[in-house]
C-alpha cells in the first residue's frame, strides 16, 4: 500500500515538472503573439491581460507604417538565401575534394580547418568589419554576406554524408567517363539530399537570426536586417509595448513556420553534427 | 599508389580564398592590432599599452567577472534542469517528439525578438513575473532597472534559452543507450531511481561533458542576449557588462580598436584553453 502511494507522488512530481517547464518554454511565444494584438492599455494594466478583448490587427499596420519592415524582410530574405545557396555550393565542392580526391597537402588543409573550427566567430568579426570597410562594402548586400559564403562547419557536416557513399561509385562513374564536376552534381548531390536540406535549413535560420555582423556593417536604415530593425524599432517605439510585440512576432513567425514544417530534419541535423564534434 | 590530384585545389579554391580572407587573416590581424593604438584609419605600434590598459580597467574586470559568474551559474543549472527534463520525457512520456519539438523552439527563434518579450515579462511595473510573485506574496524587485539584479535576470534568460539545445542533444544520447540494459534492470526489479543513477547517468557522461564545455564556451561569447534584454545597453550603469560587449563597446562606440583587440586576444586564448581542456576531458571520458 505504502509503496504504491509513494509511486503516485513521484509520478505527479514528474508530470508537474514537465508541465511547468513546457509552459515556461512556450508561454513567451504565446504571450508575444497575444500581446501584439492588444491595445496599449491592455499591455500595461495590472493584473496583466492574457487574452485581448479586441484583436487589434491594426497594430501590424502601424508597425509597417512606423518602420520599413517590408524592406527589412526583403533584406533579410536576400542575405539569408544568398548565404545559404552559395555556402552550399562552396561547401559541396570543398567537401568533395576532401573526401574523394587524394592530393599533396590534404593533411595540412585538414589540420588548418580543424584548428579554425575552434576559433570563436566573435574573435574575428571585428577585424572582418575592418576588411569590409576597407573594401568599401559597408551598407551593401555583398558586405553583409561575403564572410559567410563558405563554412568549414558545414563542409565537415557534408563530408560525413559523402564518406557514407562508397568510393566504388566514384570509381565506376570515372570509368563511365563522367568528369568530377558531373559526378558531384549528378551523383553526389542527389545521393546526399538529406544532408544538403539540413545544411540549407540550418544556414537559412542562422542567417535569418544574425545580429552582430549586420549591426556592425550597416548603419543605413534601408540596409538593415530584421533583427537590427527590430531592436532599433524597440528603442524608437519606446513605450508602445503592443507594437514592439507585434514586430517581434513578425520577426519570429517565418522561422517558426519553417521549423514546424521541417522540425525533424532540423532537430536531427543539430543532434547529428554535434554528437560528432 | 601515391596520387596527387592537383584538381582538388580547384574544388577547394572558393572556400580557401574566403577562409584565408575572413578567418585566417583576421586572426593574425587581431593579434597585430592588439599592439597598436589610435583610430581604425590611422593605427600605429604602441607595444603592450593596450594590454596594460585592459588589465587595470575596472570595466574589463567587471566584464570578465560577470561573464564568469554567468558561465558558472547558468550553465550547470541549465544542464541539471535539462537532464531531468530529458530523462522524464524519455522515460515517462509516449509522445516524445511532441515535447522535443516544443522544447526546441527557443533554439531556432531570434534572441532579439524573445528578448523583447522577456523585457515585458520582467517589467517592474506591469510585468507578468512580478504579478505572479505578488500573488504568492514574494517580493517584487525591479528586474531590469536594479543594477544588482541585472545579472540575475540575464542568467534566467540564459537558462531559458539554453535548455533547447541541451534537451535535444540529451534525448539523442538517451535513444542511443542500449535498451537491453533497462530490460535487464527490470528483470532484477530495479526502481526508476536506481535505473537512472546506475545506468542512465553513467551512459550520459560523455554527452554531459560535451554539453558542459560547449555551453561554457558559448557563455563566454554571450552578447546578443545582453543587448536584447537591456535594449542595446549592458544593463543599468553597465551592470551586465560581458566580455564580448566590452569588446564591442571599445571597438565601435569608444573607437579604440587596439584595446578591443587586446581584449579579444585574451578572450580567444581563454576559449582555446577551454577547448583544449574539452579535448582532454573527452579523451579521458571516451577511453
Amino acid at each position: 500500500m505504502k509503496q504504491k502511494s509513494k509511486f503516485r507522488w513521484g509520478m505527479i512530481f514528474v508530470y508537474l515538472f514537465i508541465a511547468i517547464f513546457a509552459i515556461v518554454t512556450v508561454f513567451p511565444f504565446i504571450y508575444m503573439i497575444l500581446g501584439g494584438l492588444m491595445s496599449y492599455q491592455e499591455t500595461t494594466t495590472i493584473p496583466p491581460t492574457i487574452i485581448p478583448k479586441n484583436w487589434n490587427w491594426s497594430n501590424y499596420q502601424k508597425v509597417f507604417q512606423q518602420a520599413p519592415f517590408a524592406r527589412y524582410f526583403l533584406n533579410t530574405f536576400i542575405t539569408a538565401s544568398v548565404t545559404t545557396v552559395v555556402t552550399l555550393f562552396t561547401s559541396v565542392l570543398g567537401a568533395f575534394a576532401m573526401t574523394s580526391l587524394k592530393f599533396k597537402g590534404k593533411g595540412f588543409v585538414q589540420l588548418v580547418f580543424l584548428s579554425l573550427l575552434m576559433v570563436p566567430g566573435e574573435a574575428i568579426i571585428f577585424t572582418n568589419y575592418n576588411t569590409i570597410a576597407q573594401l568599401g562594402l559597408l551598407n551593401t548586400y555583398l558586405g553583409l554576406v561575403l564572410p559567410f559564403l563558405t563554412s568549414i562547419f558545414y563542409m565537415y557536416y557534408l563530408q560525413s554524408y559523402f564518406t557514407a557513399i562508397s568510393p566504388t561509385i566514384y570509381k565506376a562513374s570515372k570509368i563511365d567517363g563522367a568528369s568530377d564536376w558531373e559526378y558531384v552534381w549528378k551523383i553526389l548531390v542527389p545521393m546526399s539530399k538529406g544532408g544538403l536540406v539540413t545544411v540549407a535549413l540550418l544556414s537559412f535560420i542562422s542567417g535569418w537570426n544574425s545580429f552582430l555582423w549586420p549591426l556592425l556593417v550597416t548603419n543605413e536604415d534601408s540596409m538593415r536586417l530584421l533583427n537590427n530593425g527590430l531592436s532599433s524599432f524597440a528603442n524608437d517605439a519606446g513605450a508602445q509595448t503592443q507594437l514592439q510585440l507585434a514586430a517581434a512576432t513578425l520577426t519570429v513567425l517565418p522561422v517558426l513556420i519553417i521549423y514546424f514544417i521541417f522540425r525533424k530534419q532540423i532537430i536531427n541535423g543539430v543532434v547529428r553534427n554535434d554528437l560528432k564534434a | 599508389m601515391k596520387e596527387n590530384q592537383k584538381k582538388a585545389w580547384l574544388f577547394l579554391a572558393p572556400s580557401l580564398v574566403l577562409i584565408t580572407l575572413f578567418s585566417i587573416w583576421p586572426i593574425i590581424r587581431a593579434f597585430l592590432m592588439s599592439f597598436q593604438g589610435g583610430p581604425l584609419i590611422d593605427m600605429h605600434f604602441n607595444g603592450l599599452q593596450n594590454y596594460k590598459y585592459i588589465f587595470v580597467d575596472p570595466e574589463f574586470w567587471r566584464a570578465l567577472k560577470n561573464t564568469a559568474i554567468y558561465a558558472f551559474v547558468a550553465v550547470p543549472v541549465a544542464l541539471v534542469i535539462s537532464i531531468a527534463l530529458a530523462w522524464f520525457i524519455f522515460s515517462k512520456i509516449k509522445h516524445t517528439a511532441f515535447f522535443e519539438t516544443m522544447f526546441f523552439m527557443p533554439y531556432v527563434t531570434s534572441t532579439i525578438a524573445i528578448g523583447i518579450v522577456f523585457r515585458y515579462i520582467f517589467n517592474g511595473e506591469y510585468g507578468l513575473l512580478n504579478f505572479l510573485l505578488k500573488a504568492v506574496h514574494l517580493p517584487q524587485p525591479d528586474w531590469l532597472d536594479n543594477p544588482s539584479l541585472s545579472l540575475v535576470s540575464l542568467i534566467i534568460f540564459g537558462i531559458w534559452s539554453s535548455l533547447a539545445f541541451n534537451i535535444v542533444i540529451l534525448m539523442g544520447a538517451l535513444r542511443n543507450i542500449d535498451p537491453n540494459y533497462y530490460v535487464l534492470a527490470n528483470m532484477y526489479g530495479a526502481s526508476d531511481k536506481e535505473k537512472f543513477w546506475r545506468i542512465t547517468l553513467p551512459q550520459l557522461v560523455p554527452t554531459i561533458a560535451f554539453l558542459l564545455t560547449v555551453n561554457i564556451i558559448g557563455a563566454f561569447k554571450i552578447y546578443t542576449q545582453v543587448y536584447a534584454l537591456f535594449n542595446g545597453q549592458a544593463g543599468i550603469g553597465n551592470s551586465a557588462m560581458t566580455a564580448v560587449f566590452y569588446i564591442y563597446n571599445k571597438f565601435q562606440i569608444v573607437g579604440t580598436p587596439g584595446v578591443a583587440m587586446a581584449a579579444t586576444v585574451v578572450l580567444f586564448l581563454f576559449i582555446l584553453f577551454v577547448t583544449y581542456l574539452q579535448r582532454k576531458l573527452m579523451k579521458k571520458v571516451n577511453s
